[in-house]
């Protein structure tokens, strides 16, 4: 079922994805085991996981250049695992873009119509509204080797989108250029997804990337999904220890749970959102942002230690604590106003209760 | 990056765990017959005969050791074998070298003195040796205008001849493989030694010398391989005295007709090349040279470090060294390079020089120039009726070696099977592997199916020896044809067979076009296995050349070699503008 869709006034064709249980295994490998995934039209989701997390493999499943061993993929509630690639309709944004070096910018744009037995003259206009959309009408005949990284990113998503495919996939599309470049082509991205609306699924491993331009996050571990949410809720509630380690930076704290309180590793009573399960032990999460350190505990308990070191990273100072029991923290404030701690003063690390993240894996 | 690094982790993965041959690889399969058929089993055919199939006996190889004749040609074979190796070696050095630290002046001249001979026919640069070589030959001209002699000295038909004309054909292949690894070194490795206090000499010591030794292994290797199999130049310019293996195994098989002696000989010729192959391919990797690059360098580290060890002391003895030593400010080495590339250019330019003669004997300098020798040639049928009989086999053999070659180019890159590295060697080997011997076990096998001496069957030969050449370059070109391509084809909506027509097919054909050229020079430029399997019944034009230069050195003939320097000429440059143009 294809939707219809309104963005900016005009219809827009776009479709989810269903992924059902997929899985993919190399020799005796699991590549991708198990993975469900359900994208709602026009929603902009990553993949988000280290090398060899299945990631890549999962987006080739759904492109059709893999086949999954079991499993299903449907593209609105059709089902096309079985079908080639050239028939998926799937509009794919390789790494490093797949330009074709032996042809020009308006011969790349048209192939994917070309290939459609479009007649000349419907091609011919349709190739050059969307070059004047990229802002590229100008370097129609240029060869990709002529052109910036910028501009062959924008001939890339031309070359996807000229045939109106009403899903869009990213393999990775920022991988190979410089940080600069990155962060404004994370940008056009984003607003072209604004543009144009289409479902977009977009494959990094960069969490940055995924948490700036995702309306949700898949995280993958080992080929399987660990946890999808908003990038708030990955970031604010990982779901996993892989997940709060992978996704920015935390302190893991060794805890007991005992009759509905948190004990530390010196048996102190530590802030924490409540939970129901029964006693035992567990790990507390706490980002260094959430991170207070104060001259005398809180009415809610803490950790008693010291500063052990101070760097200044410019906007912020990252203050290295060590509690009496070894236990080394990191906690992060931002450079607002001058704060009196020195390295060696004796002093408490606490935090909001809600800021904290019990994992029990 | 890390993402390009997943999916090669995955691949890597998928061809190490899936034993079973990926639909890629049953590209391999004509190709592999078609080498099985005319490579495998003529060699195990030769091995059979050299036991005296069907009456089993060790006679033939009881007879190689008890006769002194032949000992004596085993003992040529090697010393001539080795005083090559060596003299190729310390004069290619240079040339490497220069030609990966120099200017791009340098390295261009470099280049074509390197890569013209190389491409030139053996014969023609023979031809040119004993023109300049000869009794009355240009040296000797010279040497009695400056009065250094009184009368002509024998330059040729004895062992100084066989030596530096084999050293100067083999140059080429010793330079190419040095300079493949040289070139693989990154030039900040030798920024780093200086800036840690090596002196220059010190730094090539103890940097360079170490890590381009691979080179150095893999290029001293296949020019003394070459050299125990060299037929050619051995046996058009050596003397009575300098009878090597392949000339006797030719005796035994072209005039004795004592086949199963013939083939004891190339047995123990191709016995002491694969042993050699393996002692080589413990240091080196040598399919790597060839362009599969797929091996890891690491095997041999361990048995490098005895080597670099004393390096390291000679290389810290020269920084000790330094302030005493003369100082040429680094202009020692591409002086020497330029002085022996030119030397390497030199023969056949001067017989090109001496083809365009009114004279019909070698004078120097030419008395007049005229097209006489070119006239003699368009217009004596007998020439060019050889010429096109080269043609015409040159043609089959091109379209046997093209197709096959490049599905086995295709199975390589692209598939994954179990036994891929055997693979790669059965292909390289008829490069490898002793023509003559090669030559000799297809003519028995042609033998027994009727095809000996016809055009047919001299094809098949050719495009045996052409194959490698033609994989060798598809599969270069086909590392750069990113897969990525005909996936964005597919996505874009393209079938299979789109993809195979507008994106692989236009990427692939520069490469194809260049790979057949090659292989055309291959089969053109061949006289061995026409000596072999013509029996006689067919003139090619490097058959006629090789009559020709036996009976009397006719300067028709330098028309020739010139002409087929001509064509290497244009290979060549057809190759790299076809290159060139893929890259813009």
């Amino acid at each position: 079922m294809l939707m219809k869709a309104t963005v900016n006034g005009s219809d827009v064709k776009t479709a989810g994805i269903t992924l059902h249980n997929l899985q993919k295994r190399y020799g005796n490998a699991m590549a991708v085991d198990d993975v469900s995934l359900s994208v709602s039209p026009g929603e902009f989701i990553s993949l988000l996981g280290p090398s060899g997390s299945g990631k890549t493999t999962t987006l080739m499943m759904i492109a059709g250049f893999e086949m999954p061993d079991s499993g299903r993929v449907l593209l609105g509630d059709k089902d096309i695992t079985r079908l080639p690639p050239h028939r998926r309709e799937l509009g794919v944004i390789f790494q490093n873009y797949a330009l074709f070096p032996h042809m020009t910018v308006v011969e790349n744009v048209a192939y994917p119509l070309r290939m459609r037995r479009m007649a000349k003259a419907e091609i011919e206009t349709r190739v050059h509204r969307i070059l004047d959309q990229v802002h590229l009408g100008a370097l129609a005949s240029r060869y990709p080797h002529q052109m910036s990284g910028g501009q062959q990113q924008r001939v890339a998503i031309a070359r996807a989108l000229v045939f109106d495919p009403p899903v869009l996939l990213l393999d990775e599309p920022l991988g190979a250029l410089d940080k600069k470049l990155r962060e404004h082509l994370r940008n056009e991205i984003k607003t072209l997804h604004k543009d144009v609306g289409k479902t977009m699924i977009y494959v990094t491993h960069d969490q940055d990337e995924a948490l700036a331009m995702s309306d949700r996050v898949a995280v993958m571990h080992e080929g399987r999904i660990r946890q999808v949410s908003a990038p708030k809720d990955i970031y604010r509630r990982p779901a996993d220890l892989f997940v709060a380690g992978f996704v920015g930076e935390v302190n893991l704290i060794p805890v007991k749970l005992k009759s509905g309180i948190v004990h530390g590793p010196a048996g102190e009573s530590l802030p924490s959102p409540p939970w129901q399960d029964a006693d035992r032990d567990a790990t507390l999460c706490v980002r260094p942002e959430h991170l207070r350190l104060e001259a005398s505990a809180g009415s809610s308990g803490g950790i008693q230690g010291r500063i052990s070191g101070m760097t200044f990273v410019g906007d912020a100072t990252v203050l290295e604590f060590r509690s009496e029991t070894g236990l080394q923290l990191r906690s992060k404030v931002l450079n607002v106003s001058d704060h009196s701690m020195e390295v060696g003063d004796p002093c408490v690390a606490s935090w909001v209760a809600n800021d904290a993240t019990i994992l029990t894996d | 990056m890390a993402g390009t690094m997943s999916s090669m982790a995955i691949k890597g993965r998928a061809q190490s765990s899936r034993p079973w041959p990926t639909p890629w690889a049953w590209l391999l399969l004509p190709g592999s017959v078609f080498l099985v058929v005319l490579f495998v089993v003529p060699l195990t055919g030769l091995l059979l005969l050299a036991f005296g199939m069907p009456n089993w006996t060790l006679a033939n190889f009881s007879r190689i050791g008890d006769t002194p004749v032949y000992l004596t040609v085993m003992r040529n074979t090697l010393e001539i074998s080795v005083t090559v190796t060596a003299l190729a070696f310390v004069l290619s050095y240079p040339i490497a070298y220069a030609l990966t630290t120099g200017g791009m002046v340098l390295r261009t001249f470099l280049l074509i003195g390197v890569v013209l001979p190389y491409f030139t026919s053996t014969l023609a640069r023979t031809f040119a040796w004993i023109v300049l070589l000869g009794r009355n030959g240009v040296v000797n001209q010279f040497l009695l205008e400056l009065g250094w002699v009184s009368q002509p000295i024998p330059l040729l038909y004895n062992r100084f001849g066989v030596i530096l004309g084999m050293t100067h054909i083999v140059m080429p292949m010793m330079i190419l493989p040095m300079y493949t690894v040289m070139s693989s070194i990154d030039p900040k490795l030798m920024r780093a030694a200086r800036a840690n206090g090596a002196s220059p000499l010190a730094a090539f010591l103890t940097i360079f010398l170490p890590l381009s030794l691979p080179g150095l292994i893999a290029g001293v290797l296949l020019v003394f391989i070459y050299c125990l199999g060299f037929y050619i130049t051995p046996a058009l310019m050596g003397g009575l005295s300098d009878v090597m293996i392949t000339m006797a195994i030719s005796s035994q098989i072209l005039e004795q007709l004592n086949w199963n002696f013939g083939a004891a000989l190339s047995v123990v010729l191709l016995l002491a090349v694969l042993s050699l192959l393996w002692v080589g391919s413990r240091f080196f990797p040598i399919e790597q040279l060839l362009g599969f690059s797929d091996g890891k360098l690491g095997s041999s580290v361990t048995r490098r470090q005895i080597g670099a060890k004393m390096l390291m002391r000679i290389g810290s003895a020269a920084n000790a060294l330094d302030r005493w030593l003369p100082s040429m400010r680094g202009r020692g080495v591409p002086i020497l390079a330029s002085f022996l590339a030119v030397l390497l250019l030199l023969p056949v330019l001067i017989v090109a020089y001496l083809s365009f003669s009114a004279s019909s004997y070698f004078v120097f300098p030419l008395p007049g120039y005229s097209l006489r020798n070119y006239e003699a040639f368009l217009f004596d049928t007998l020439w060019v009726r050889a010429t096109f009989t080269s043609i015409r086999i040159a043609l089959m053999a091109v379209a046997m070696a093209t197709a096959l070659g490049a599905m086995l180019a295709f199975g390589l890159s692209r598939g994954a099977m179990p036994g891929r590295g055997t693979m790669i060697a059965l292909l390289l080997s008829p490069i490898i592997m002793p023509t003559v011997i090669v030559a000799v076990a297809t003519y028995f096998l042609l033998a027994r199916w009727g095809l000996q001496g016809t055009e047919f069957g001299l094809a098949l030969g050719h495009a045996v020896h052409a194959i490698p050449y033609v994989v060798v370059i598809v599969v270069a070109n086909l590392r750069d044809l990113n897969p990525s391509y005909e996936r964005a084809a597919r996505s874009l909506g393209a079938g299979p067979w789109a993809t195979m027509r507008t994106i692989v097919a236009p990427l692939v054909l520069p490469a194809l076009i260049v790979a057949s050229f090659f292989a055309f020079l291959a089969s053109f430029d061949d006289v061995v296995y026409v000596l072999f399997l013509g029996i006689g019944k067919i003139t090619t034009l490097p058959m006629r050349m090789w009559e020709g230069i036996r009976q009397d050195i006719s300067p028709t003939i330098a028309a020739v070699a010139t002409l087929q320097m001509l064509l290497a000429t244009i290979v060549i440059v057809v190759g790299t503008l076809l290159r060139r143009q893929k890259k813009t």
